[in-house]
């Protein structure tokens, strides 16, 4: 066992420095290999590594790069797989990378980000101290299936890890079910009634029906998608009061939230350093996690005014004479929580679409006609144009047609190179949304341009 | 002129971007000055079809189908077989489809019994049947070539005295075997191509449109629109299928 997880890790050694000889990554291959010469590699890696993990539909990364920035500014030893390298390989990868070849930790913490997919694999060798499970949404149905079989997925991935400490989104009518068949110990975040203005029922919902029982959910308040305070009336399944809770949403900026997160009671007072409700959820799920590691709430609440998370998440460029922002869009809930961020923009921008439909990103496309663009049509003349852009530009050209934006207003660029040289240019603001794998690609276009971090740093 | 159409079970029925149908039915309608009205008849309404022009059922996920299947059975099921009868065009999708037929089997044998509003039925096979496809309609329903995305795991098969709605060009269709894809039964039209179907077929959707005017206000002539954005985006999916 010893000599196969030794050259295991030589071996994924090996690979990545031929990946970053050659200028690629090298964050899934390395721990691919390896893992086929020793399938247990992660579990021996691991063993003396303090891991919190992370998954769920919308957040993951986020809510990584805030709990890294709190083990930072906390000066632990740590390693956090970065770049969306989510599954066992992307994990497996990170572990080589930190241990000697013997196998042997070099770092006593670990930040991992795991697909939801993947989390049966992964938990199981991995065996986090803390999981947030960030919320469930649907997602590409291609490739997940449906919304109920991702959460099976991730319930027999934690049946795996019956010592982790569950950090859950309250609010989630999918996640907090993860409670009722579980054994693990639990902590609850949310956002709490009045903290945010609320609807009373939800527009669109992934989780209209109780699980439990299926009659359909009775809300006191809703704060986006089927998140808020939903109660089953007929077997009496609810929301449950959160330990880590937003009891007031102060301002909402585009540059961040001024929040007050009540953690068991006391009062804090949190600066955002990034925008939009979404990202008020991940920061409570990141004070949970944080907290639940067994450090103090404020070394991570300090740590959510000063973390940058990069990586197409919010991420600025110096782009245009009025800067650009990259907002990843992967499933509907998601684009809908961009999409009323934009609302927030009180001045004329540019905005630029880029949809795929590759593996990673879903090779359906449909999605785009759950997400609300019609609210684009509401900003009147405050949206200069819409680029469309990506492999199904046509699709995306007809949706923001449909979405009531006369055509003297959309333009086809699918060409990065040209699209970033004429962005360049822009007298206004530009908001870029991407898919995953287009993503990729047009970061690297801006990168290449006006400068920026490697995906892989 | 006004449309009124019905949206059945818009909370459970709504996978993948089956409210781009509802968008391009009435923004198509209303470019041509004509009124649409949509109606949402969710789960437990007691509203009756009658009184409207067109009815459409999109697609779900199975965990909401006991849900519905006790719904429909409380009466429902008598009425949407009487209006199909009597005429009345339907819009159905995937599971709305599958729903009409006469029952569905999973694949270890459990059987579902469905409304048999139309003689046909499905069985749960092993595989998904997943991706882009591309089928052309029957000359009866218009046909031009359809683009669309498939993804389901049922088999359908059609009985004595109904047609496809077309036959595949690309992709896998009612069962990946026989080349049908869909049904189209009076002005029933039945397809797997989720998510939503319409937009980037606009032929299809004026095909539909067509029938219920007519239904409502005898021969009518649907007025041209600019349907570059659309078309571009079907014939680039269709030259990606070759087809």
């Amino acid at each position: 066992m010893k000599l196969k997880v030794f050259f295991a890790i030589l071996l994924g050694r090996a690979v990545r420095l031929v990946s970053r000889i050659l200028r690629r990554g090298g964050t899934d291959m390395p721990g691919r290999l390896a893992l086929k010469l020793c399938p247990e590699l992660l579990s021996v890696l691991a063993r003396d590594v303090k891991s919190v993990a992370i998954t769920g539909t919308n957040g993951k990364t986020t809510s990584a790069r805030m709990i890294e920035q709190a083990f930072s500014d906390l000066g632990l030893n740590y390693f956090a797989n970065r770049s969306g390298a989510n599954l066992i390989s992307g994990v497996t990868t990170e572990f080589l990378m930190n241990a000697t070849l013997t196998g042997r930790p070099k770092k006593d913490y670990a930040v991992i980000e795991c697909d939801e997919a993947a989390a049966t694999k992964v938990f199981r060798q991995l065996k986090p101290r803390v999981v947030v499970v960030t919320n469930l949404f649907r997602d590409q149905l291609d490739r997940y299936g449906e919304v109920t079989h991702t959460l099976a997925n991730i319930r027999r991935a934690l049946q795996d890890a019956p010592e982790a400490t569950l950090c859950l989104n309250a609010d989630c009518s999918l996640t907090s079910s993860l409670a009722l068949e579980l054994k693990n110990r639990v902590v609850w975040y949310g956002v709490n009634e009045g903290a945010v203005p609320s609807r009373a029922k939800p527009v669109l919902s992934d989780a209209t029906h109780c699980i439990r029982c299926q009659a359909e959910y009775e809300y006191s308040y809703v704060t986006y998608g089927h998140l808020g305070g939903f109660r089953c009336p007929r077997c009496g399944y609810s929301r449950r009061t959160p330990d880590y809770a937003v009891t007031d949403v102060v301002a909402q900026r585009l540059d961040g939230s001024e929040i007050v997160l009540s953690v068991r009671g006391e009062k804090h007072t949190v600066d955002v350093n990034l925008p939009a409700l979404y990202n008020v959820y991940n920061a409570a799920g990141a004070v949970a996690a944080v907290t639940e590691m067994g450090f103090a709430p404020e070394s991570a609440i300090r740590a959510l005014a000063s973390f940058h998370c990069g990586f197409g998440r919010m991420e600025e460029f110096r782009l245009g004479k009025a800067g650009a922002r990259m907002m990843l869009v992967k499933n509907p809930a998601g684009c809908d929580q961009v999409l009323e961020f934009l609302q927030e923009v009180h001045e004329p921008f540019t905005l630029v679409v880029c949809l795929n439909d590759r593996g990673a990103d879903g090779r359906d496309v449909s999605w785009i006609w759950d997400a609300s663009f019609e609210s684009l049509g509401a900003l009147g003349s405050r949206l200069r144009r819409v680029i469309v852009s990506g492999d199904r530009a046509a699709d995306m050209h007809v949706r923001i047609k449909y979405a009531g934006i006369e055509e003297a207003r959309i333009e086809e660029q699918r060409d990065y190179e040209a699209l970033v040289r004429e962005l360049e240019g822009e007298e206004v603001p530009v908001f870029l949304m991407p898919t995953y794998t287009a993503m990729l690609e047009l970061r690297q276009a801006v990168i290449r341009r006006v400068g920026g971090a490697e995906f892989w740093e | 002129m006004e449309l009124k159409i019905c949206h059945m079970y818009p909370d459970v029925l709504n996978l993948y971007g089956d409210g781009g149908n509802i968008m391009s039915l009435t923004r198509r309608l209303r470019w041509r000055g004509i009124e649409a009205a949509v109606t949402r008849l969710p789960i437990g309404s007691s509203a009756s079809l009658s009184g409207f022009d067109l009815v459409f059922i999109g697609g779900g996920q199975d965990f909401e189908q006991q849900v519905l299947l006790e719904d429909l059975h409380r009466g429902k099921d008598a009425e949407i077989r009487a209006a199909i009868e009597d005429g009345l065009p339907f819009l159905t999708i995937c599971g709305g489809y599958q729903m009409l037929g006469q029952y569905y089997e999973t694949y270890d044998g459990k059987r579902c019994d469905f409304i048999g509003a139309l003689n046909l039925y499905t069985k749960g096979g092993e595989q998904r049947m997943i991706g882009n496809y591309a089928f052309r309609c029957t000359e009866e329903a218009g046909g031009s070539v359809i683009v669309g995305f498939e993804n389901h795991s049922g088999k359908t098969r059609l009985g004595a005295g109904l047609s496809p709605l077309g036959r595949v060009l690309a992709g896998f269709g009612n069962n990946g075997e026989d080349g049908t894809e869909g049904v189209h039964y009076k002005n029933v039209f039945g397809t797997y191509s989720h998510g939503p179907l319409l937009p980037k077929n606009p032929a299809f959707c004026d095909t539909l449109l067509a029938a219920a005017l007519e239904r409502k206000y005898g021969k009518c002539e649907l007025a041209p629109l600019d349907d570059r954005a659309e078309l571009a985006a079907h014939d680039e999916m269709c030259a990606r299928l070759k087809v």
